[in-house]
């Protein structure tokens, strides 16, 4: 376009070629990570969205099935329930994991010596394997009045509960699951958030007279409010796309009261080998998500 | 003044009742999140697994789980699986810190779309893209290689982690303009900016980012499904899920297998922490 | 016809001519002295994998076609998925019967011609049935079935004096004295009658259900294939769903945590005491055997229920001989040998828990010179005894997940209609018997 234009003043020039080589070495830093992207994640997505308009078969040649597959998956008298669910549990799971996580980021920052501890035995959730986890919280909500939870809640007069095995409370046990696996992972990213703060802050309010709670309030929550926008973004992404810890605990069940998203676009697609409804399923997944994100962007963006 | 070390100042809490409460909330925590986990790893050590009870004494005590979980062949599993980390995680701070240099530290125009771009890759659960990506492992785009059956296809493609580069981006702009700016009047280019001022101060960071990209690449799961030709080139996280399906199998097999796994996860976790945590470079951030 | 519905028929056109040309020109050339690549439904490392490594080694000692064996277990299909994407199926394929739909919709699997097969009229007529597609066409070739029966605590049953059941009343009773009758005398109430595996994961309900509709004179669909219609609304198939819903709800004889439990949840809870009936595959009797001790449980047949009868489900294995080998008669020959007097046999693996074979197939092999435990004969009795294979559609999956969904609010919601419920899932049937092809 600006070749059309008649040559600009040599200053400008100047500035331009300037500006373009900066731009230039951005692109340079960010070339490795775009290239494997491309590779290993767009290729893939692009495959994945004409995938989704076809019924695919490779041995005999994919048929072009034009919003089949979109039907199949809109259609299917589960999808709303399990859209509901999915945002339900998102929300529960993000908020859930932020306000637990921030808890125990404010309890357990520090240097003593017991705090690695401390912190190293509550990290043990996110790093042990998603089958191990599932295993556990199912002999912990075993439904029996003799069962590991409902011990612990016949000791203050409660119970006994069917966890996941009653709809009426399946998906809230699942979500417990979910919060007390994901909280640990959310209070390493505000404990590094709140290493950064500027202890002389601290001190300064201190000296104005401000008790631990304003500090907190006026300090420490201010400067990490990139790290909150970040974390709440990556969190309600990992909820919408949840899937493993349902699979493995319920399965959807009983009676489809945990059926999410993508337990149904497995059933739908993949467990019966149709790759084009199962693309189909998360491509729409994608759009919510895509909306959901830029929506929440510009509102934050706002205020 | 120490008892500001912290944003709550809980370590200048003194005086019975103080501790009293502080170390109860300790117990809670570690009760909550570590002890039912205990308590199943335990497990691991008894005969057979109550699938209703969990208990800190195991039952029958026996090491059979052990030795059958290494006749099914983990420590080879285990093996591979610290190959692929150590190159995966390698690859992954690098990358991620470099892009994150760009997309923090620089304006150019179309950053906002880059930005959307890798969060993008993050919407599409990795069981969709399965199939695909076989593909692309089994003939890699532009440069026709055939990663499968390798244990650098397990490594090349987390290269790239979208939730590695944002979290890092968000700590690097958080680091004032103004140590950059003195940096350049000394006339340091953009390498050794980079190199001897933003990475020291995002220390707690790297931490971060290598804990959670060691447990990333660590279960990973679908990737090295589609590599592995056969079940030499398995991970630990693909040999655990098969162990759990396996119906001869009991539970308390694959309890061992998870404890196994798990201790290289603690290791890592226990060497990280010291990045968290205000080190004597952190007396640098905003001056 | 709108301008998009043409654009979709040219690139249909397209993309198919681009197949005929490229897939007609794709078949490799064929080599009888090529390796097999064998993929095994079996998990890496386990005893069955070893079996199936001597089978492969015996076939290549005794024909000189050399084989490699592959054992892939928990994500089997998505492996095999991706082969098909990148056009590297294995030449075989040891896999579930009720795979063979989704195989042959795939294209993945090619045709059997049974006739020319070697021994092929050794095998049993009722195998057969379960290697053929809806179309009539015989797309693997039998080589392991099985059957199911009650494995009951038999320390339990005779600490209360309770006979072995013969009819499902008393099937029930004994279930109810498990649960109230404190048969391992620890004086807690935390034992139960029945182990179910009520998951509806791969369906696991339909699955453990389907012996109890049969026996009950219920079935799924009913009619010849092509013109099926549904009778899962049926008298006999309300009375099987009844029955399970009152061992959930109104006796509570099932042991809690069964309705979101997968099998390998469900086989600790009859282990380790906590429910002693459990109506499961003979494949279990090597690890209740270790694990609970062979003295303290005992195998029978279901009882007869309302239909007068009791009818096994069965299911098995075929080998799968795969779409563009490079060695079609080498395909042919491990299928051959594998349904073999003598690869039966080395299948069975004796009465080790390494068998992939759990009953032969071929009609010649005698099991009791293989297998010493007599457990087995049942087992061949009961499936010898009319034992059933799910119906002949041509995708067997979204009818069994449909019933497994069905099934699993049964129980999961006791104030839920079975007979509404079941008329519902009949509807769901005729509508995926209609897009199958395979409806009345």
């Amino acid at each position: 376009m600006t070749a059309t234009l008649a040559a600009p003043p040599a200053r400008t020039q100047a500035a331009r070629r300037g500006r373009r080589r900066r731009h230039l070495g951005a692109w340079l830093w960010l070339a490795p990570a775009l290239l494997l992207f491309a590779l290993f994640k767009f290729v893939p997505m692009a495959r994945a969205i004409s995938m989704s308009f076809h019924e695919v078969r490779p041995y005999l040649g994919d048929r072009w099935v034009g919003l089949d597959n979109y039907r199949a998956v809109l259609g299917d008298d589960a999808f709303r329930a399990a859209a509901g669910h999915t945002i339900v549990l998102a929300l529960g799971e993000t908020i859930g994991s932020i306000v637990v996580g921030l808890a125990l980021a404010l309890l357990l920052e520090g240097t003593a010596r017991h705090l690695w501890f401390v912190r190293t035995a509550v990290f043990l959730p996110t790093v042990t394997a998603m089958a191990v986890v599932a295993a556990l919280w199912r002999i912990i909500y075993h439904p029996a009045p003799d069962g590991a939870l409902n011990s612990v809640l016949g000791w203050i007069g409660l119970g006994p509960g069917q966890f996941l095995d009653s709809p009426h409370t399946s998906l809230w046990s699942v979500m417990a699951v979910g919060i007390w696996r994901g909280a640990p992972y959310d209070m390493m990213i505000f404990i590094a958030g709140l290493a950064g703060v500027d202890r002389t802050l601290y001190e300064a309010a201190a000296a104005d007279g401000a008790g631990p709670l304003r500090r907190l309030w006026h300090v420490a929550f201010p400067a990490m409010r990139p790290v909150f926008g970040i974390v709440v973004t990556l969190a309600a992404i990992r909820g919408l796309r949840v899937f493993t810890e349902i699979y493995l605990l319920t399965n959807g069940g009983p009676n489809g009261s945990t059926e999410v998203v993508m337990t149904l676009v497995y059933k739908l697609g993949l467990e019966r080998n149709e790759l084009g409804i199962a693309s189909a399923g998360s491509m729409l997944l994608l759009l919510a998500t895509v909306v959901l994100t830029v929506v929440a962007q510009s509102l934050r963006r706002r205020a | 003044m120490r008892q500001l070390d912290t944003a709550l100042g809980l370590g200048a809490v003194r005086g019975p009742l103080g501790r009293i409460i502080k170390i109860g909330l300790y117990a809670l925590v570690v009760f909550v999140f570590a002890g039912p986990l205990l308590a199943l790893l335990v497990s691991a050590f008894g005969r057979v697994t109550d699938p209703t009870k969990l208990s800190l004494i195991p039952h029958d005590l026996t090491l059979d789980n052990f030795r059958t979980a290494v006749d099914q062949g983990v420590l080879r599993y285990l093996a591979n699986s610290l190959i692929v980390v150590g190159g995966g995680l390698l690859l992954q701070i690098s990358v991620s810190v470099t892009a994150a240099y760009a997309l923090a530290r620089k304006s150019f125009p179309g950053v906002r779309l880059v930005l959307f771009l890798i969060l993008s890759t993050m919407m599409l659960p990795e069981e969709i893209l399965a199939i695909p990506l076989s593909l692309v492992l089994a003939d890699v785009p532009v440069v026709h290689v055939n990663l499968v059956g390798t244990l650098a296809g397990m490594i090349v493609p987390v290269g790239a982690w979208a939730f590695a580069i944002l979290v890092m981006t968000e700590f690097m702009r958080d680091v004032p303009i103004e140590l950059e700016e003195a940096a350049r009047l000394d006339g340091a280019g953009d390498l050794r900016i980079f190199w001897s001022v933003i990475l020291p101060v995002c220390r707690p960071a790297l931490g971060v980012l290598g804990i959670f990209g060691f447990t990333m690449i660590w279960d990973q799961y679908i990737l090295p499904l589609l590599v592995a030709q056969d079940a030499d080139q398995f991970t630990l996280a693909l040999a655990l899920r098969s162990l759990r399906a396996d119906e001869q199998v009991g539970t308390g097999v694959l309890i061992a297998s998870a404890l196994l796994a798990l201790l290289p996860s603690v290791v890592v976790f226990l060497a990280l922490q010291r990045q968290f945590m205000r080190g004597l470079t952190s007396g640098a951030i905003k001056g | 016809m709108t301008g998009r519905g043409v654009l979709a028929m040219a690139v249909t056109a397209v993309v198919t001519a681009g197949c005929l040309v490229a897939c007609g020109s794709d078949s490799p050339k064929t080599d009888p002295k090529a390796e097999l690549q064998i993929w095994v439904r079996k998990p890496p490392g386990s005893s069955t994998e070893k079996t199936d490594q001597q089978l492969a080694a015996a076939f290549t000692a005794k024909t000189g076609v050399p084989a490699h064996v592959t054992a892939l277990f928990d994500d089997f299909e998505t492996k095999l998925q991706q082969a098909a994407a990148q056009k590297k199926l294995p030449d075989v394929v040891i896999n579930d019967t009720d795979r063979l739909g989704g195989l042959v919709k795939q294209g993945l699997v090619r045709p059997v011609d049974r006739a020319s097969l070697a021994g092929q009229a050794d095998l049993t007529p009722a195998s057969w049935q379960a290697a053929t597609g809806a179309d009539g066409k015989i797309y693997g070739v039998p080589f392991s079935a099985q059957s199911f029966a009650l494995f009951i605590r038999k320390d339990w049953r005779e600490k209360l004096g309770k006979p072995l059941p013969a009819t499902w009343a008393e099937m029930d009773a004994l279930a109810t004295a498990f649960t109230t009758g404190d048969p391992d005398a620890n004086g807690k109430p935390d034992t139960y009658g029945y182990v179910i595996p009520a998951s509806t994961k791969r369906g696991y309900t339909s699955w453990y259900f389907a012996s109890f509709l049969f026996s009950a004179g219920g079935d799924f669909l009913t009619g010849e294939p092509g013109k099926l219609t549904p009778a899962i609304d049926s008298p006999g198939s309300l009375a099987a769903a009844q029955e399970f819903q009152k061992q959930f709800c109104t006796d509570k004889s099932v042991v809690p945590g069964s309705v979101t439990a997968e099998t390998t949840q469900a086989h600790p809870l009859f282990e380790t005491g906590k429910g002693g009936i459990y109506l499961t595959g003979p494949y279990n009797m090597a690890r209740f055997d270790k694990n609970l001790g062979k003295d303290k449980y005992e195998v029978v047949a279901l009882p007869p229920g309302p239909g007068g009868k009791s009818v096994s489900l069965a299911e098995g294995e075929n080998v799968y001989l795969m779409a563009g080998s490079a060695n079609p008669s080498g395909q042919t020959r491990f299928a051959e040998y594998a349904t073999s007097v003598e690869g039966q046999t080395l299948g069975m693996a004796g009465d080790t828990d390494g068998n992939v074979v759990r009953l032969p197939v071929n009609t010649k092999v005698d099991m009791a010179t293989v297998r010493k435990d007599t457990r087995w004969q049942l087992f061949a009795g009961i499936y010898q005894n009319g034992a059933r294979y799910a119906p002949v559609v041509p995708d067997w999956t979204p009818f069994r997940q449909a019933s497994a969904d069905t099934l699993n609010a049964l129980v999961a919601d006791c104030t839920s209609d079975p007979k509404a419920a079941l008329g519902k899932l009949a509807r769901t049937f005729t509508d995926e018997l209609t897009k199958q092809g395979a409806g009345a």
